[in-house]
């Protein structure tokens, strides 16, 4: 079999499997994993009209797995009546995130500058990190829409993160470990991280010392909290599709494991 | 239907030919992404930095302390000099002092007492005997061992380097499934797009 024929058999495979597996209405029953629950309960426990802030820090081409995630955070918050700052610190997340604050805000009719504010972004991150710690205002002297952040009603009673309850990372880097490093260590602040499952093991080690609160980790963290928070969403439509994937991927190893030590035997290897 | 989700889904479907092989209706597509996402980078970064931070407060408000940064800042540009090149080292010292002075300590704090406090556990608690407490000391020596070339892997410092190994193997494998299920992930919210917003198949 020729490589071209091998590769079209992989992929045309996994397209089929994808493709089917959201043709079918069978959907999965994602149990919530205990740092699932950990962070639903924290936002879950806030009082109405607390404040957070949510930090888009990712690409355009992650969006796929990131928006699931960022949904459930924002729809979570806004369901609660918590008010959120929006920001970002890497430039591709900026209009992905006023995107998704808006789009969420208005399926709770939340008022923009009342209930939610988006920042935009600033460049040179640990400055802007450290320079919130000091004043929100003098970093973004103006929202992502030119207002005045000081005439901003929901930015009246903001200083610094004192006002803050938490910070929640929305990244698919390592964007997420300056605030976990400076916010948390120097101003004591809760933070949780929405990640894409390719990061969940770089900032273990953070979440096993405890500097980091909680994290929601890929299309599957995204499935369990929408279930906890009883709107399913894209994370339990891919749930299915993911678990599909997933064994064929196992099958194409053991597959590719029996040709290779059979070619071996034959010395073909 | 809206023209975004056309060019969104005709490009999604573009990147998708590379599959078949590489081919221009691709080329075209991944110049498109990249020519993008430069030039959004370029428009945010003169806006935000340069305009936000620099022009409008020195030229529109009239602060003259803003003049400091600008000369720091055209200062880089004489690396394109032989003669003045050296004038660059300047903001590129200014730079780096600054900014490991805000680093390391933070760093320091994060990445070094945090974790070695996280990897002080007792072997025995309340409940009784503390197998996790146990892993994390195995592990924790056995990999510093692994990367302890002082000494030659040989003997007992041989076969606790080994153990390292496996441990090393595990976060690999741990590591690699994440990315796996990550890029899947990936893939399946494309498909979700083209078949709930472009295809409009999936209601």
């Amino acid at each position: 079999m020729n490589r071209l024929k091998t590769r079209w058999i992989i992929f045309g495979g996994l397209f089929l499997i994808v493709t089917l597996s959201y043709l079918t209405n069978i959907r999965f029953k994602s149990v919530a994993s205990p740092e699932i629950q950990k962070s639903y309960d924290y936002l879950d426990s806030l009082p109405e009209g607390s404040v957070i802030m949510v930090s888009f820090d990712h690409e355009a081409s992650s969006l796929p797995e990131i928006q699931p995630l960022a949904l459930v955070v924002l729809r979570h918050a806004f369901k609660n009546n918590l008010k959120i700052i929006g920001v970002s610190l890497f430039a591709e997340g900026t209009a992905i995130g006023y995107r998704l604050l808006s789009q969420t805000a208005r399926e709770y009719d939340k008022t923009y500058g009342v209930d939610y504010v988006f920042l935009g972004f600033k460049p040179q991150q640990i400055s802007a990190i450290l320079g919130m710690g000091e004043s929100i205002a003098h970093v973004f002297p103006e929202d992502y829409l030119g207002t005045p952040t000081d005439e901003i009603p929901i930015m009246m009673n903001i200083v610094n993160y004192d006002q803050i309850e938490m910070v929640i990372s929305i990244a698919d880097g390592a964007l997420a470990v300056h605030w976990i490093e400076y916010v948390g260590g120097q101003y004591h602040q809760n933070i949780m991280t929405a990640l894409t499952a390719a990061m969940i093991t770089t900032y273990d080690p953070y979440l096993a010392s405890g500097q980091l609160y909680s994290v929601i980790g890929g299309l599957k963290g995204a499935a369990e909290y929408e279930n906890l928070l009883g709107q399913p969403g894209g994370g339990n439509r891919g749930m299915l599709a993911q678990t599909s994937a997933h064994v064929y991927v196992i099958v194409l190893i053991v597959i590719g494991n029996i040709l290779y030590f059979r070619g071996r035997k034959n010395g073909k290897a | 239907m809206d023209i975004g989700l056309i060019i969104a889904g005709v490009l999604t479907l573009a990147i998708y030919t590379f599959l078949y092989k590489d081919n221009p209706i691709y080329k075209a597509a991944e110049s498109l992404l990249i020519g993008l996402s430069i030039g959004y980078a370029l428009v945010i970064y003169w806006q935000t930095t340069l305009v936000d931070r620099l022009l409008t407060p020195l030229f529109a408000r009239g602060e003259l302390l803003m003049i400091i940064p600008l000369v720091l800042g055209l200062l880089m540009f004489t690396r394109f000099s032989n003669r003045l090149s050296w004038l660059s080292r300047i903001p590129i010292a200014l730079m780096i002092g600054a900014g490991a002075g805000v680093a390391i300590p933070a760093m320091l704090y994060a990445r070094t007492l945090k974790q070695i406090s996280a990897s002080v556990m007792p072997l025995m608690d309340g409940g009784g005997f503390n197998v996790e407490a146990l892993v994390v000391i195995v592990g924790l020596l056995s990999t510093l061992a692994y990367f302890y070339f002082s000494r030659e892997h040989k003997g007992a410092m041989g076969i606790t380097a080994k153990i390292g190994t496996y441990f090393l193997m595990i976060f690999f494998g741990a590591t690699f499934g994440y990315t796996v299920m990550s890029r899947m992930s990936t893939f399946i919210g494309r498909i979700d797009f083209l078949l709930t917003d472009f295809l409009r198949i999936l209601a």
